[in-house]
């Protein structure tokens, strides 16, 4: 909570006002409430399947225009796009390029980060990011082994890897943690939160597994349409601090 | 009672009356068809077979220095055939490298409509033409020979091929894209670094589909002058040489064969999972009827 705190009195990476999302003005998904999420934060998303965590998380990316409300993204209102490389996305399909290499794949997300957009050849920054992240994530042997060819799990650490390489002030990671076995899961974990806390970035998580989302969040975002709390008479976002 | 297949009969009978009601409207007279088999039968025995052959032998000038055995590669069907080949081979290269850049801002995925609208327009003018008619259309630009053949059916190339790239690129899975646009990578970076390998495997194996069909389209341009094996065709028609004709069909015809054969086995390397069966030479060769496995 001190933590939290002391956050508060810093810059905000993601504000969001009188955010209603979806895909039909008539019919929104989701009224969000307001929220600000501070650098060295951790949030999480979380509800049952089909409430529209995802359709949040895209919102957030700038992937799906809301309905109404106001999203600020490290300090670019929408619609205009955060800076390049400050926002990384891990979505739930994971949104690789399967025919290349895990080196390729964790390279696009260090030129995002440490690259010129106009130069042809990526920087020696991104190159010492790419080979970090890689090793970070335990895909040192596999590293030029093409995405189709490694299990889920694996493409799940390329995935968490093209972020981390990327150095970005926001991750949005989509049930990134899904298919990993315990000790996996532990390792990705550590290296994504110890991230967010050394660099004071921010990690916007879905997870549909509530104690898991618990164990690792500073706050959770828990979306209900009724189901948890009948009283409620539209799909709400309920901000809860743990 | 009518049943859902006896709508989908109705509908298909009256398809067929509306067909035949159309035909017998542009035939004057049913009588001509009578003696064509006939005719076939005669012109075929008279004119066609046997095939003459020499269009396989030395030409007489220039003067063939190959050693004997392989004296056919100066005769007129290989030099024809060849030169059809290769002309099909740089259109298809040339083809591929014009329409994948106008490809890439044809698809909606990943441009504006607008930009998208025009891209597509200059593919469709590509296309709208055949080949034959670009053919004839550089053939008075820049006369005779292989090089008027070669900008015909790059043209018809961008516009054909094209239009099979941005559609692999829209039916691409979305979310690398979503990935590379949360990032926020560059236009160029996300062509050269997602769209470009996430869908190679299809762009490679309509490239090789296109060299089959430029292949065989390559064979009907030389008729309008404008090289290949369709030049001699169209020479030896107006001598009414049909034997000859008939030689050179069949070299066609089995070039035609072994392209396509190749092709099969080639777009087999290009699956989009590796666990896929590839077909072996005498499977492709083979009809499914005759595999025994």
């Amino acid at each position: 909570m001190t933590e939290n705190n002391e956050n508060q009195n810093s810059e905000p990476i993601v504000s969001l006002s009188g955010l209603t999302i979806g895909f039909d003005s008539k019919n929104p998904l989701v009224q969000v409430p307001d929220l600000k999420i501070y650098s060295g934060e951790i949030v999480a998303i979380t509800g049952a399947s089909g409430v529209g965590k995802t359709t949040l998380l895209r919102t957030i990316a700038g992937l799906v225009s809301p309905i109404t409300g106001t999203l600020e993204v490290c300090n670019s209102i929408l619609p205009k796009l955060p800076p390049r490389g400050s926002v990384g996305y891990i979505p739930q399909r994971l949104g690789l390029v399967r025919h290349a290499s895990v080196k390729h794949n964790v390279m696009m997300g260090a030129r995002a980060g440490h690259t010129n957009p106009h130069a042809i050849t990526p920087s020696a920054e991104s190159l010492s990011r790419t080979k970090d992240a890689i090793e970070r994530m335990g895909l040192t042997d596999k590293i030029d082994e093409p995405i189709r060819r490694l299990s889920g799990g694996q493409q799940r650490r390329v995935a968490t890897a093209r972020s981390l390489a990327q150095s970005p002030r926001l991750i949005m990671a989509d049930e990134f943690l899904s298919e990993l076995d315990e000790e996996t899961l532990n390792s990705v974990l550590f290296e994504v939160t110890e991230y967010v806390r050394s660099t004071q970035a921010a990690l916007i998580v879905v997870e549909h597994d509530v104690s898991r989302a618990k164990s690792m969040a500073d706050r959770m975002l828990v979306i209900d349409d009724g189901r948890v709390n009948p009283f409620l008479s539209e799909t709400t976002a309920l901000e809860v601090n743990l | 009672m009518i049943t859902g297949f006896g709508k989908n009969s109705f509908a298909l009978l009256a398809l067929f009356i509306s067909g035949f009601v159309v035909l017998n409207g542009m035939i004057d007279d049913w009588g001509r068809l009578s003696g064509s088999f006939q005719n076939l039968i005669d012109f075929f025995h008279q004119s066609l077979w046997p095939p003459d052959w020499t269009v396989l032998e030395a030409q007489a000038y220039p003067v063939c220095t190959t050693p004997e055995p392989f004296s056919f590669t100066c005769s007129t069907a290989w030099i024809g055939m060849t030169e059809t080949i290769k002309i099909a081979f740089v259109s298809t290269i040339l083809g591929m490298i014009i329409s994948l850049p106008i490809a890439l801002l044809a698809a909606r995925n990943l441009n504006s409509p607008r930009i998208s609208y025009l891209a597509r327009f200059i593919l469709a003018a590509g296309r709208s033409l055949p080949s034959l008619i670009w053919a004839i259309f550089f053939v008075i630009l820049i006369g005779l020979g292989p090089l008027s053949g070669i900008f015909a059916m790059t043209i018809y190339t961008v516009g054909y091929l094209g239009k099979l790239q941005y559609e692999a690129i829209e039916g691409m899975d979305k979310a690398p894209l979503d990935a590379a646009n949360s990032m926020g990578l560059s236009k160029f970076e996300k062509s050269l670094g997602v769209v470009i390998p996430e869908s190679a495997n299809h762009l490679i194996s309509q490239a090789i589909f296109m060299f089959e069909y430029n292949v065989r389209h390559g064979t009907v341009i030389g008729i309008v002058g404008a090289g290949g094996i369709g030049y001699y065709i169209n020479l030896y028609l107006k001598f009414l040489q049909y034997d000859k004709v008939m030689a050179y069909l069949i070299i066609i015809f089995i070039t035609v064969l072994l392209i396509d054969f190749l092709s099969i086995y080639a777009r087999s390397f290009f699956n989009e999972e590796d666990n896929v069966n590839r077909p072996s030479w005498w499977g492709v060769i083979l009809p499914d009827i005759l595999r025994w496995q």
